[in-house]
């Protein structure tokens, strides 16, 4: 482990106060032995750094699936005071409301007859890669509804049912959502890109339950082993990526003019309760809104597409819970003996709130939310539980995926798209890609065991393992 | 004049050189579309172009970023650009040919341009970009 930082527990690391100058709080950190190996100095200090912000509570915290990223760690989670705190793009990323969604079908395994012409079909169905534009013609006005409404507008247009609304973490809306905060440039970009899926690690990926590990919350979450599923994983498109690009810009000038110092750039910010945090929260929260709006349309072209393949009833496809990880929400939290309302911001990680939590569907008030952790190709997902324990330690947060632990370059170097396509065909996983140099960068290989990350999560108690996923079948952005 | 791509983790980082700053301007504008279309455009479709910033670096953070929007809004792919800077501000032209699926899956999208890291530095003789692009 790195000069300077403890251990505190089995899987607890602590970065104190002192290791990069300004930190006003510790960093906390949670990490096997196995994934220590792989920790980079340059994240712990994004970690350090985020700790020297104005405003934070408590502690600057990173899940086990912590890498370096710009401005937070990936898998950073931090949250600010909303009088003396402030709001940062830097905590949330570019790809607003990056998140996951599982969708499940009363189909078992054998069931899954067709599975080359089902991948062919979803990959004509649902607009993907770089450049990929949705057949779908917005108006303004449209685009002001899902900014406003996210997956309210969706069903409302017939794009879903009123149940999957409430389904999302926040019911898939952030009320807080001002479109006038939304530049010309970011509309431009969004108009194009509603209901398309993306380029990257996003994906839309056919599996399997193979293995549950808690009976009753599986049977709340409507999960069974050898059900097919169907996992979304996309965000807010050109859209949040411009909303986040114009506000970093704006929120750089803010910076200097509230005398905020920072050890980088990227952690550009202002206070909450000044004009140009508002006007960012109001951009981000409608990007939000257009990332569930995105995830909503695309499980409706992926509905349709089952029902008409096998036959299986609209309605008989549920969604177990849509959540997101890249986002900064205000939030009422616990820390210290003090009962308070924060901003979280989690850069790659996702929430996870127990049993009783506000905003939780009645089906989940007992279990927890579902969590949903998705791999990489070839590499399983995982559904798991919030807790009370992630309410206590990490502001009713937990991991977000594998995590990256070898660059694309070396990706490219060690091995071509195509041996990736055919060594998982091999296993009887059918991987459909817009080229294969998408396929090589996203690679298996690359990533950190997404089993190891969940187990740390599991044993911490930051969430609960509830089923394992594998995937038949990808269509990569 | 030189690209290269050097190690990161998460995103792809990449260093730009150039003589001067203009030319640095025009490299730095074919390491993107390097990274987003795995190639740099061709041909002589040409379209007017202006970034500001307060600093050198905020201009070229702004220049990447108006490409990247112009990029993906007008679908094309650029080959590099002639642009005249002064001050903290540019204006000029950026070179290009229409986006085609055939020629240009190579590469993936870029969310957005980091100021992590993101640096420019004039050493014997030479403008050196360093510039992190989130994929």
């Amino acid at each position: 482990m790195l000069q300077g930082i403890s251990r505190t527990g089995p899987y607890e690391w602590e970065v104190p106060v002192g290791f990069v100058p300004g930190m006003r709080v510790p960093a906390n950190f949670f990490l096997s032995e196995a994934l220590a190996e792989d920790l980079e100095p340059g994240a712990v200090q994004q970690l350090a750094n985020v700790a020297t912000m104005p405003g934070i509570v408590g502690r600057s915290l990173a899940m086990p699936d912590i890498h370096w990223g710009y401005g937070f760690p990936i898998g950073g989670v931090a949250a600010f005071s909303l009088e003396e705190g402030v709001i940062s793009p830097g905590g949330v990323g570019f790809d607003i409301n990056c998140g996951v969604r599982l969708l499940s079908t009363p189909l078992r395994e054998p069931e899954l007859a067709k599975k080359r012409e089902l991948i062919e079909r979803l990959f004509r169905a649902v607009p993907t890669g770089v450049g990929g534009k949705s057949t779908l013609r917005l108006s303004a006005k449209s685009l002001d509804g899902i900014l406003e409404g996210g997956s309210s507008w969706a069903v409302r247009e017939g794009y879903g049912l009123d149940r999957d609304i409430l389904m999302c973490e926040q019911a898939g809306c952030m009320k807080e959502a001002d479109p006038s905060s939304v530049s010309q440039k970011a509309r431009q970009r969004g108009m194009p890109q509603s209901g398309t899926l993306g380029s990257g690690n996003h994906f839309l990926e056919i599996q399997v339950v193979r293995e549950v590990y808690d009976q009753d919350a599986a049977r709340v979450f409507g999960v069974f082993p050898g059900q097919i599923c169907i996992m979304i994983h996309c965000g807010s498109r050109g859209l949040g990526h411009q909303v986040c690009t114009d506000h970093l810009s704006i929120l750089e000038s803010a910076t200097k003019k509230y005398r905020i110092a920072l050890p980088d750039r990227q952690l550009a910010c202002a206070p909450l309760d000044s004009p140009e945090g508002k006007a960012y929260f109001g951009a981000m929260a409608a990007s939000a809104n257009y990332a569930w709006a995105n995830r909503q349309m695309i499980m409706h072209y992926t509905r349709k597409v089952m029902e008409d393949l096998y036959g299986i009833p609209y309605g008989e496809m549920h969604l177990v819970y849509d959540v997101a990880h890249n986002v900064a929400k205000i939030e009422e939290h616990s820390w210290g003996g003090s009962r308070m309302k924060v901003c979280v911001h989690r850069k790659g990680a996702t929430r996870a709130y127990g049993p009783g939590a506000p905003d939780l569907p009645p089906e989940y008030e007992t279990t927890g939310q579902p969590v949903i952790i998705p791999g990489s190709m070839g590499s399983p997902s995982f559904l798991l539980r919030g807790t009370m324990t992630a309410m206590e330690k990490t502001f009713g947060s937990t991991c977000h995926g594998a995590g990256r632990i070898m660059s694309r370059t070396q990706a490219k170097k060690r091995v071509s798209g195509k041996e990736v396509r055919e060594t998982l065909a091999q296993r009887g996983i059918i991987v459909r890609a817009p080229s294969d140099a998408a396929i090589a960068d996203e690679a298996p290989s690359v990533y950190k065991p997404s089993a190891e990350v969940v187990r740390v999560v599991h044993e911490v108690g930051l969430s609960r393992m509830v089923a394992r996923l594998e995937p038949l079948g990808v269509i990569k952005g | 004049m030189s690209i290269e791509e050097l190690e990161h983790t998460a995103d792809i980082r990449m260093r730009v050189s150039a003589p001067t700053l203009e030319e640095l301007f025009s490299e730095a504008a074919r390491a993107l579309m390097i990274v987003m279309y795995g190639c740099p455009g061709v041909g002589g479709k040409s379209m007017n172009v202006s970034a500001q910033g307060h600093d050198i670096e905020s201009l070229m953070h702004a220049f990447l970023s108006e490409l990247l929007f112009l990029s993906e809004v007008e679908g094309m792919v650029f080959s590099g650009a002639e642009v005249i800077v002064g001050g903290n501000a540019l204006e000029g032209t950026v070179k290009g040919e229409p986006f085609s699926p055939e020629v240009h899956s190579g590469g993936q999208g870029v969310k957005g341009i980091s100021f992590s890291g993101f640096c420019i530095v004039h050493e014997q003789g030479s403008y050196i970009l360093d510039v992190i692009f989130d994929v």
